[in-house]
């Protein structure tokens, strides 16, 4: 950088930054943190407002020493904290509760433990962006240009120069004893600032300008190519951005071969043989079918291998609670929760009554009950694949329990437990 | 003000003296008397909660007192062992007396031998897994594969190790810091540093497995991995409540007026809020998880604090112990003006040792099932929400006071010689230190 004026360190003289504007302000520099501190108090006290401390770290007790009061901007952040936590509440509760209710496997629309998360994040987004802004509003930021930028001694601010600058504004500014007043207070060097009278130096340089308006341009691409895609057709195939990942050496099931000869890239089953552990040979316990003496029928009563017993209902109840209930309920009349949310939506998919009287369910054999719960019927899919089939067995006798349950006399109460019965 | 360093007032005081002497005298004395009613107390009640010793209550409360005064010596330790890490300043003034209140830890836990030994000698009704009951296969097959941990003489073995890993810590702090007062040696300073990133990791092990072992095993059934950071997050609140009022005390008595200024009370007061919103945040992240995940071997710790009468509790707790605080702590003028911070300093060592009461007093309540015909202790957390009550009980609070005394006793022993480490090199820092 040109210095034209290398000389006015040694001298400790006001050596003018180039006199071909007005003068703006004057600049002083001290040698440690602490004369910086004790000059701003002494310009403080002269009565001095438009000034200002420069130091390449915050100085602890500059506020107090320049008359300056504390910041309101804990009170912004106050109030951006505060909006967020309202904003965030409102927003889940708008959407959550009010707008678009979903019942999702029966969960409350509304549940203040689950909205916690994104209040806090709401709460710490808004106070930071309130912080942030707020602390640019009052320091009067982005200031791009300040006259005081000409001068190479405040260039050094940012390394290791303390200066205090006073405005010739300032109300008590007079180029004699405002100069002489820095002076006193112990500065090393003291230099006047004047404004630029080059209007070509005042603007934006162009190169900068350019490259606001060109980033901003690129910027834009990714958009203009959304807007684009949701607008026009295109007969060519995705662009692949990791091709590795999308086309994998390996065949899916059920898909095409050439090697073999069927064409097919599953290898099935050998005929004739069955894997180690799936013979599955007892047809009752694995198919609820009896052999009796007029062919096969479905079982009545319960295989050889489970004991019927309390613990088995308990397990039973425990399966159904899982795995029948979100459609049947929990006391099997067809009322869970899909179906609650199906008529939510204003339509009507009822799932089957378990306990009705005289029902199908209460008519069918044991048998054909475990194999309706192993392959399904009608829209209900079959749950072989995710019940083992002794739990299976378990939920038809919690069925079971259920369809007593539904149905008991005063009989069916023990003795010595009728008194407790109103 | 504003200088950037500052060296100690020429009038300061800032020898111990007799306090002590003093505090310890007060300590025997609060400790004695507040055992005496305690074991009066329980002499003439009576068993209650499904337990069968009538000492149950009593040991219930130790733990929590014994938690509590073990918590603070923790977030005075940790405080130290920060500072010389991060190369901190202000603390410096009032460091000797966090590594005084540090150095209770030796009395701590020899009055932790108050439950360990009952559990030596086969005592059942404090720790469920130290119940053989606890064996049952039937109710308790997913403890059983805890129950090699969860023994009484497993749990006294890894006793003494966090009796010398905290005791050691603490007094090596403290004679590497007083031998800098003699000596003047900046490269102490250093060396501690060094020391101390190890050291911060042994701590927060060692802080872990305590809280594990002392206080999450009275729910033995229970998981979670976010207890202990839990646990510390409460400690700190109560160490950092601690530590402003004894350093208030310790002005009073006319010692260290001109070192310890607002600024020091405004660091300490930040401590105190951050760690009540630490303490709040940990304990959301581990509520929110298990209530999400709604699986029955998490849930169940918080089904008997969300129903019945432990519910009330609950809310106390969130309001009380981190909502009020929160909101009004927050103000930097708050922790500035003394009276204020002592309200807050007072008002959350009270709910922290809430904090450890709900933590321990719901599993004092345990159930009877019957299996075959034969009576079973089911233990903690099982029946009945509305079986498991509050249940408040003087005992609870004399057993407090009492380890409290404990904890002066182990305190005043350390309050002796310089009050303030007079050569440490970062103590004109100290000394001139500002908040911004």
């Amino acid at each position: 950088m040109a210095n034209n004026h290398d000389n006015h360190d040694e001298h400790h003289e006001s050596a003018p930054v180039s006199a071909d504007g007005d003068l703006y302000g004057v600049l002083a520099e001290y040698d440690t943190p602490g004369e910086l501190l004790e000059a701003a108090r002494k310009v403080r006290d002269a009565g001095y407002t438009e000034f200002d401390t420069y130091s390449p770290f915050p100085v602890h007790g500059m506020d107090e020493a320049m008359g300056i009061k504390r910041t309101i901007l804990p009170l912004v952040v106050w109030g951006g904290g505060f909006t967020g936590l309202v904003g965030a509440v409102f927003l889940q509760w708008w959407m959550n509760a009010y707008n678009w209710p979903w019942n999702i496997s029966g969960k409350p629309a509304w549940s203040i433990p689950a909205n916690i998360p994104i209040a806090f994040e709401g709460t710490i987004l808004f106070s930071v962006l309130s912080c942030f802004f707020g602390m640019w509003i009052l320091n009067k930021l982005p200031q791009v240009w300040h006259p005081f930028f000409r001068s190479d001694r405040f260039a050094r601010v940012t390394d290791d120069a303390f200066v205090l600058g006073i405005q010739a504004n300032d109300k008590r500014f007079d180029a004699n004893t405002t100069t002489k007043l820095l002076q006193d207070a112990g500065a090393i060097g003291v230099e006047n600032v004047y404004l630029e009278t080059d209007p070509g130096r005042k603007t934006m340089p162009k190169w900068i300008f350019a490259f606001i308006v060109a980033s901003t341009a690129f910027a834009l691409i990714p958009f203009a190519i959304a807007a684009k895609a949701r607008n026009s057709h295109s007969a060519e195939p995705h662009f692949h951005i990791f091709p590795d990942m999308d086309f994998q050496p390996k065949y899916k099931s059920d898909s095409a071969m050439d090697l073999f000869a069927d064409g097919r890239a599953n290898r099935g089953e050998i005929s004739g043989t069955i894997a180690r552990g799936q013979l599955n040979g007892d047809d009752e316990f694995y198919r609820g079918l009896a052999h009796g003496t007029g062919g096969d029928q479905w079982t009545t009563g319960f295989p050889k291998q489970l004991e019927v017993n309390d613990r088995l209902v308990e397990r039973g109840q425990n399966r159904f609670n899982i795995y029948c209930a979100p459609c049947h309920g929990y006391d099997g009349r067809g009322l869970g929760t899909v179906p609650q949310r199906v008529a939510a939506g204003g339509g009507a998919w009822p799932a089957r009554n378990l306990v009705e009287a005289g029902g199908i369910v209460v008519k069918m054999p044991n048998g054909q009950l475990f194999n309706t719960i192993s392959n399904g019927m009608g829209t209900m899919q079959g749950y072989a694949t995710q019940i083992p089939h002794a739990d299976r067995w378990a939920i038809v006798l919690y069925v079971r329990a259920l369809q007593r349950s539904q149905h008991a006399a005063d009989t069916d109460v023990p003795a010595e437990q009728k008194g407790s019965i109103r | 003000m504003s200088a950037l360093v500052k060296t100690l007032h020429p009038d300061e005081k800032i020898k111990a003296g007799n306090i002590g002497k003093t505090m310890v005298k007060a300590g025997v004395a609060i400790a004695v008397v507040f055992f005496a009613i305690s074991i009066i107390l329980t002499l003439t009640g009576s068993a209650s909660g499904g337990h069968v010793s009538k000492w149950s209550r009593f040991l219930h409360a130790y733990v929590i007192g014994w938690a509590y005064i073990f918590s603070i010596s923790v977030g005075m330790i940790w405080i130290v062992m920060l500072h010389y890490l991060v190369r901190g300043r202000w603390v410096t003034a009032v460091r000797r007396i966090a590594e005084a209140m540090a150095c209770a830890f030796p009395i701590i836990f020899v009055a932790g031998l108050g439950f360990i030994i009952p559990l030596l000698l086969g005592y059942q009704d404090l720790y469920y897994w130290a119940h053989p009951d606890a064996h049952n296969h039937e109710l308790n097959h997913h403890l059983i594969h805890k129950l090699g941990w969860l023994s009484p003489s497993a749990f006294a073995v890894r006793y003494v190790i966090y009796a010398v890993i905290f005791s050691g810590l603490a007094w090596y702090f403290m004679k590497k810091s007083r031998e800098q007062d003699e000596t003047g040696d900046p490269k102490i300073t250093d060396k501690l540093r060094i020391v101390s990133a190890p050291a911060m990791i042994l701590f927060s092990l060692a802080v872990f497995f305590v809280s594990f072992d002392v206080l999450m095993s009275m729910a033995p059934k229970w998981y979670s991995t976010m207890y202990g950071v839990n646990f510390w997050g409460s400690a700190g609140i109560g160490a950092f409540s601690a530590f402003a009022l004894v350093v208030l005390g310790i002005q009073r008595t006319g010692r260290l007026t001109h070192s310890v200024t607002a600024e020091h009370y405004h660091d300490i007061g930040k401590w105190m809020y951050s760690f009540t919103f630490f303490w709040a945040y940990t304990a959301f992240s581990q509520f929110m998880l298990q209530w999400y995940g709604n699986m029955p071997e998490e849930t169940h710790w918080y089904k008997y604090r969300m129903f019945g009468e432990w519910k009330w509790v609950s809310i106390l707790m969130i309001v009380g112990y981190w909502a009020f605080p929160f909101a009004i702590l927050m103000s930097r003028w708050t922790k500035r003006i003394v009276p204020a911070l002592v309200f807050f300093a007072v008002w959350q060592l009270v709910f922290h040792w809430l904090d450890l009461y709900w933590n321990v007093m719901p599993s004092y309540d345990w159930s009877v099932a019957y299996h075959d015909g034969a009576r079973v202790v089911a233990g903690p957390l099982t029946g009945s929400t509305s079986a498991h009550h509050v249940g408040f009980s003087p005992v609870d609070i004399t057993v407090w006071i009492a380890l409290i005394g404990v904890f002066l006793i182990g305190l005043g022993r350390n309050l002796k010689g310089n009050l303030i480490p007079t050569k440490d090199p970062t103590l004109p820092l100290s000394l001139a230190h500002e908040v911004q």
